[in-house]
């Protein structure tokens, strides 16, 4: 309940937010720049359409003003620590691809993974100031991905950077939710009323 | 969350299938499949649509890197199979491979392949290495004569000793440039080295010429250090510069060398003294005086351990600048005997009271400003007459 919150606890989950919400613009920002110079280096049209694909989570979301803090929570670090795979991936094929010769993808890439990594801890840390246990990472480790063709991974690139690029608003949004002073009953949940 | 194969477009025909095996999701193929052509070849390449897509044939089209391929490089081969016939091709646009792909109607991508074309590597050319302070190896070399092969080429730096050492590949890439390659540690001293550079592409392999190296022949060293620049004196025309030897100097047995240039602060050329030898001060003179100079100085050991080949300079220490004194004589003139000086003082005056007569009415505006004018009607009367002026009448 929010009355069980105490107030430094709450300070220091308003800050946590307020952090988060910083790198996550950061985040964005960041990867609309890659994902420019990704479609150029791939030789892709922007506006070309690729369908969801699986293992990419998607940032869409239905009654999203209905969900408890710690679903936000849980969501988006399941989402992030997808894509911190995803992107690894990416960076091992680009490096594979084409080696040192567009460098500053790479390491934009590399940047972007960083952040990534960076942001599903911070969430972490969210979910331990609410004593919330953290979901394990699939103990067995995921399976080795399925090979796809040069064209699928260039596909599958774009796919993963639009829809972090979307995520990172989407995170935004939730760590704002989340700062917000516990309210009211009947308010949008936050992290205090989380089940 | 883990990868499965892509769905690669919003197929509303794929909700009649029931959880396809993830290897016949796609709902179209592409033969052949991201393959590696030469400049100029051709390719037939097809798109057949898997079983269970509602789609024929005439319901395709291709595109090349977004641009859509003419109905006439098509022929249906089933009727669910589209070929698209390329000729000539140019090299890959980038090097992540030509976009193939097949489309239906309504614009959605059904299945896409890479098209790698381009020419094979050419033998890499021109290595050249060189040694900081007898520590690390560091070569460059130029990609071969054409240079450009539209696919990504993989440049391996090879190296061996001579007699009976087994291979070692360089690890640290582009620190000289594109083409170059840095080995920080675990050279030997006094034994040769047999150096190549491996080029590799999808079309091919091509080796460089062996290069037999010393490292003691290739050392280069640090810039001379704590480089000054001062006044002689009064003299308006010279600098002093002084400077100290790179410190790893004084740990090898060899000597040194030094190169000055210098250049006026507001020209970009560089004027170069290479008879400064082994000493570490030089006086630079026929300068110009109250003009900002800039210095730069660089080393080049040689003789090292007795070494007969010539050594490598070392890059310019950063620039120092120093200006020389003004001058108190009128600029632009000889260097005047004092005589001669007061001759020509005694002239100017001359003509100056002269000129302030005629033109001053009766001294009412007597000042510097006058005299700025005198000065530019001086010149304009040197410019268009060229004879004696009239102040000299006086």
């Amino acid at each position: 309940m929010a009355a069980a919150e105490s107030p430094s606890a709450a300070l220091r989950r308003r800050d946590l937010c307020s952090r988060g919400i910083r790198l996550a613009g950061k985040m964005r920002a960041d990867v609309v720049d890659l994902l420019d110079a990704y479609v150029e280096q791939q030789g892709l049209d922007a506006s070309a359409s690729v369908a969801a694909m699986e293992g990419v989570p998607l940032a869409a979301v239905e009654r999203w003003d209905e969900q408890t803090g710690t679903q936000r929570l849980l969501e988006n670090l399941a989402a992030y620590r997808a894509f911190r795979t995803l992107l690894a991936q990416m960076l091992e094929e680009q490096r594979e691809q084409l080696g040192e010769a567009d460098a500053g993808l790479g390491r934009a890439l590399a940047a972007v993974l960083l952040q990534v990594s960076a942001f599903a801890y911070h969430l972490e840390e969210l979910l331990r100031l609410e004593s919330r246990g953290i979901p394990g990472e699939e103990g067995d480790g995921p399976p080795p991905p399925p090979r796809l063709s040069l064209f699928e991974q260039k596909l599958r690139g774009l796919g993963v950077l639009r829809e972090l690029a979307q995520w990172a608003v989407r995170s935004v949004r939730d760590l704002r939710q989340l700062g917000k002073p516990s309210s009211a009953a009947g308010t949008a949940p936050g992290l205090a009323e989380s089940p | 969350m883990y990868l499965h194969r892509p769905t690669l477009a919003a197929l509303p025909w794929l909700a009649l299938m029931t959880d396809p095996p993830l290897c016949s999701a796609d709902p179209a193929v592409i033969s052949p499949q991201d393959p590696t052509l030469l400049i100029g070849s051709s390719l037939v390449a097809t798109c057949t649509v898997s079983p269970g897509v509602p789609l024929r044939a005439q319901d395709l089209y291709w595109t090349l890197n977004g641009r859509r391929l003419p109905h006439a490089s098509y022929a249906a081969l089933g009727p669910a199979t589209l070929s698209v016939a390329l000729a000539r091709l140019n090299g890959s646009r980038q090097q992540s491979g030509d976009n193939l792909v097949c489309h239906s109607r309504d614009g959605s991508i059904l299945a896409g392949s890479c098209l790698y074309v381009g020419l094979p590597p050419e033998k890499p050319v021109n290595i050249t290495c060189w040694s900081k302070n007898m520590k690390d190896l560091t070569c460059k070399w130029a990609p071969g004569t054409e240079g450009e092969t539209f696919l990504h080429t993989n440049y391996t730096l090879k190296y061996k000793r001579r007699w009976y050492g087994q291979d070692n590949t360089c690890q640290e890439y582009h620190t000289a440039g594109t083409y170059s390659c840095h080995i920080p540690k675990d050279l030997a001293l006094f034994t040769p080295y047999e150096i190549w550079v491996e080029a590799s592409n999808r079309l091919g392999v091509a080796v460089s010429d062996v290069v037999m190296l010393d490292i003691l022949d290739v050392v280069t060293t640090d810039p001379p250090s704590d480089v000054h620049v001062s006044r002689v004196g009064d003299l308006e025309d010279q600098l002093s510069v002084r400077w100290s030897s790179p410190p790893a100097l004084k740990d090898f047995l060899f000597q040194a060398k030094y190169q000055i240039q210098y250049r006026v602060e507001d020209s970009s050329e560089w004027k170069v003294v290479d008879d400064v030898g082994n000493q570490t001060s030089c006086r630079l003179a026929g300068l110009r005086p109250g003009t900002v100079y800039f210095v730069q100085v660089r080393c080049n050991p040689f003789s090292i351990y007795g070494s007969k080949k010539a050594g490598i300079w070392s890059d310019w220490s950063n620039p120092t600048a120093a200006s020389t004194p003004r001058s108190e004589r009128v600029a632009g003139g000889c260097d005047p005997k004092g005589g001669e000086q007061n001759t020509t003082l005694r002239r100017e005056l001359k003509q100056f009271f002269g000129w302030v007569k005629k033109h001053a009415y009766g001294c009412s505006n007597l000042g510097i400003k006058l005299y700025d004018q005198w000065r530019v009607w001086l010149q304009k009367s040197h410019k268009t007459r060229n004879q004696v002026l009239p102040g000299d009448k006086l």
